[in-house]
């Protein structure tokens, strides 16, 4: 079978820029959870949130000179991870034919700054309407989801297909698993594969209050997220992108290319319960885990660490924990389970494909991070979530969940290059 | 542009479910187009100051007919009952209702979903109660006085995957799965991904489809910022945003036939390809044409209404192929212009079509629509 492996990450996080940023805080246990400074939240019940700071957003615009209008947020994250990671893989400058492009997104954005000057108003849109091709000053009302590929595309090619996932917080795995599919199918040479999303917005951060799956620790946003603890809350609500660029290992071998890890399986799942809440019993989450080790031709005991989805959340840390005991049995309670939202928030969207670039360099660098955080563990949460400090790690192997609100699973497992 | 590679294992259709503005079945949108009836007319609100005159709705939709759970209908938007509606009539028509021989987890779900249909109302409602005195933004009262307001179901409404999610619900299944935005090209890859799930060995079975509402006015405005109605302005005809959804459910072909399925049709080719500024468009859809390889094509499903460019360069793309002779029908003309639905409508009509005409007939379906992503499939009878 075709051997799938990964060449360059590109990473944007709360955590750190830059692929070698984002790992030495994310090893280093640091917390990417402040007060929200993108708009006024001062008295939104949540008013924190994993922001990206520093990102060259004039030197961005640069690059991509179409994207210098664009006011969605994602759209620019998602750039930047992208073009960190063709970079890495030293093929920034390349037309790709044959490659594919995977990008995995969470939700239009919409500006209500663009929509109060109309608030008097019945028909909102219909007054908008009236003054185009003006209205809003040309800005649009809404910035369509395949934005970041099309604007990828336009500079890259990627004549394979462009994809845009929108499998809400199973985006980002869907998105490289399906590209690692492609490759390892020989339906093209290459793919660039990650996701981009950024809900910090007041429409973004006061829907998921609305939903209570948010911590509101205000007074400590470090100390905010805290999967498997027994005081958790809720998440905390993050942004980011992260971009892998995987190819045939013959090609990277080829062409010289620095292998990260090798991609060794996906699988996934549907709840088919609840929109709103997990399986009680975690069935879906074991079905997606599953499909991976079959798809990887491994067994549970083959599984050296677990990528938790972790969200902090009271729900899922109960049932992924629940989850991870039925697929690996014993092995359970042998292996590292790590949790990156305790320190970059969830990114929803973007979050597995930001865990899949931490998972492959789990493998590159020999080191588990830390889930930070976990202070006091809850009884129903009875493995080794590595607390508080990152740990050497000798393992082959490491297993990535994401589990999407709506009742998608999505399970990727990296091996060592070897 | 890749094609489909030779594979041991095969798709064919066995189910089909739609709701559309001109009916509910392949029959009856057949039908409708071979009468020439058209679900055009006034959108149900003033237009006058968009470029776009017309809409396809759909009259007279239950969505209770098609739901188990009803109080569940107030999470669901209008994009996910017709998804549902569809997608249940799809596994019905397959004989997979109400007993089946897949495991849920044996069965791949594969969706396409629109631009985010945001109430008009629910938006004015947000702004108005945010505004301050002078008519500006005030995230403060936003936080604190609007967001009491908003009820919570709203996030279900507006989120894009959840129209596929309801259907995994309603139609029991829990296979694996992808779900695609927002455009007739992305439709396309859910049908494509659906396809390689089969080919690929992932699944013996997939439901594969699309939903959309264009026909309010917020989509108009959106549409109409994004250039979607240019046609309209430069040719005085153009695209007719409806609403619909429509389903296929996929197998593997020996174990249809071991269940003695009814086959509508193979897919034994199908391509994917990109649209660019930097490439004319009548030579990316001609290659997409070409790589479907649809040599024995006599008649064609086209992808083009009203929007001149597309048509005119599909129509360029086919005659390039070789098929200028094929008989061509238009379901867009006549049925609206579906978006994240319009693929699985193409690819269920040209598979009824291919099941209509018999052995040795094949159909080319043609997904080029609004977007950069574009598809074309092959469908040959069994």
């Amino acid at each position: 079978m075709t051997r799938v492996v990964i060449t360059g990450i590109g990473v944007v996080s709360p955590v750190g820029n830059g692929r070698e940023e984002f790992w030495a805080h994310l090893a280093a246990g640091r917390s990417g959870i402040g007060p929200i400074t993108l708009f006024d939240a001062s008295e939104f019940p949540v008013r924190i949130g994993g922001e990206v700071r520093g990102l060259d957003f004039p030197a961005l615009g640069r690059s991509f000179p179409a994207a210098t209008a664009c006011r969605d947020r994602k759209v620019l994250l998602g750039l930047a991870a992208a073009g960190e990671a063709l970079l890495d893989a030293r093929l920034s400058e390349a037309r790709f034919e044959r490659a594919s492009l995977h990008v995995g997104v969470g939700l239009e954005m919409l500006h209500l700054e663009d929509l109060t000057p109309f608030a008097a108003v019945e028909r909102i849109s219909l007054a908008i309407a009236a003054q185009l091709p003006g209205a809003l000053a040309g800005r649009l009302l809404q910035t369509p989801l395949d934005t970041t590929a099309d604007l990828l595309g336009e500079r890259y090619g990627f004549g394979g297909g462009r994809f845009t996932n929108c499998s809400a917080c199973a985006a980002g795995a869907q998105s490289v698993g399906e590209a690692f599919h492609m490759v390892r199918a020989g339906r093209v040479e290459l793919a660039l594969a990650g996701a981009t999303d950024s809900m910090l917005n007041p429409l973004g951060l006061g829907g998921f209050s609305l939903l209570r799956v948010l911590s509101a620790r205000n007074d400590s946003p470090p100390q905010a997220c805290r999967p498997f603890d027994a005081s958790r809350q809720g998440t905390a609500l993050g942004e980011g992108a992260a971009f892998l660029v995987l190819e045939r290992l013959d090609h990277a071998l080829a062409r010289g290319a620095r292998c990260y890890s090798e991609l060794l399986g996906y699988g996934s799942s549907m709840d088919g319960f609840r929109v709103s809440d997990p399986e009680p019993g975690g069935r879906g989450a074991v079905r997606s885990m599953a499909a991976a080790l079959a798809d990887a031709g491994l067994s549970p005991g083959q599984i050296d660490c677990v990528n938790a989805h972790g969200t902090g959340t009271p729900k899922n840390d109960v049932v992924e924990t629940l989850a991870i005991k039925d697929v690996l049995g014993d092995r359970a309670y042998e292996v590292p389970v790590h949790a990156v939202k305790s320190m970059t928030g969830h990114m929803i969207a973007a979050s597995g494909a930001v865990e899949a670039a931490a998972a492959a360099l789990t493998l590159h660098h020999r080191c588990v991070p830390p889930t930070i955080n976990l202070d006091t563990p809850d009884p129903e949460c009875d493995l080794d979530y590595v607390p508080g400090r990152a740990r050497e790690f000798a393992g082959q192997t490491v297993l990535s969940n994401s589990f999407g609100f709506g009742g998608q699973n999505a399970t990727l497992i990296f091996g060592r290059c070897s | 542009m890749p094609a489909t590679p030779p594979t041991p294992r095969q798709a064919v259709v066995t189910g089909i479910g739609m709701v559309t503005p001109l009916g509910d079945s392949p029959a009856a949108v057949l039908a409708g187009i071979e009468a020439g009836r058209s679900a055009a007319r006034a959108p149900s609100f003033d237009a006058a100051a968009l470029l776009c005159p017309l809409a396809a709705p759909i009259d007279g939709f239950d969505p209770e007919r098609h739901v188990d759970d009803v109080k569940s209908l107030r999470l669901m938007s209008r994009d996910a009952q017709l998804a549902v509606a569809a997608a249940r009539m799809a596994l019905a028509d397959a004989g997979l209702e109400p007993r089946r021989p897949y495991a849920p987890e044996d069965i791949a779900l594969y969706g396409a979903t629109g631009l985010t249909g945001m109430p008009a109302e629910e938006v004015a409602a947000l702004v108005r109660h945010s505004a301050d005195p002078e008519g500006n933004l005030d995230l403060r009262r936003f936080g604190s006085v609007t967001l009491k307001r908003v009820r919570p179901v709203l996030s279900f409404r507006i989120l894009a995957n959840m129209p596929i999610c309801f259907v995994s619900i309603a139609g029991s299944i829990r296979g694996a799965n992808g779900i695609y935005t927002p455009w007739e090209g992305q439709g396309a890859h859910a049908i494509a991904a659906g396809i390689r799930a089969i080919e690929e060995g992932l699944a013996p079975c997939a439901v594969v489809g699309g939903c959309d509402v264009r026909t309010h006015e917020f989509a108009f405005v959106s549409l109409q910022q994004l250039g979607a109605f240019q046609s309209w302005a430069d040719h005085g005809e153009g695209a007719v945003p409806g609403e619909g959804a429509a389903f296929l459910v996929l197998e593997e072909q020996s174990l249809a036939a071991d269940r003695e399925a009814r086959v509508y049709a193979t897919i034994p080719r199908h391509a994917i390809g990109t649209t660019s500024s930097k490439v004319p468009l009548a030579d990316t859809l001609a290659g997409l044409v070409s790589a479907a390889r649809p040599d024995g094509a006599a008649r064609i499903v086209a992808a083009g209404d009203g929007d001149r460019p597309i048509r005119q360069a599909e129509a360029d793309a086919i005659e390039r192929a070789g098929l200028g002779a094929a008989d061509t029908l238009y379901p867009k003309r006549h049925v609206g212009n579906l978006y994240a639905a319009a693929a699985a409508v193409q690819v269920a009509l040209a598979a009824a079509m291919v099941e209509r005409a018999g052995t040795g007939h094949a159909v080319l379906a043609n997904c080029f629509g609004y977007g950069s992503q574009q598809g074309s499939f092959l469908l040959e009878a069994v």
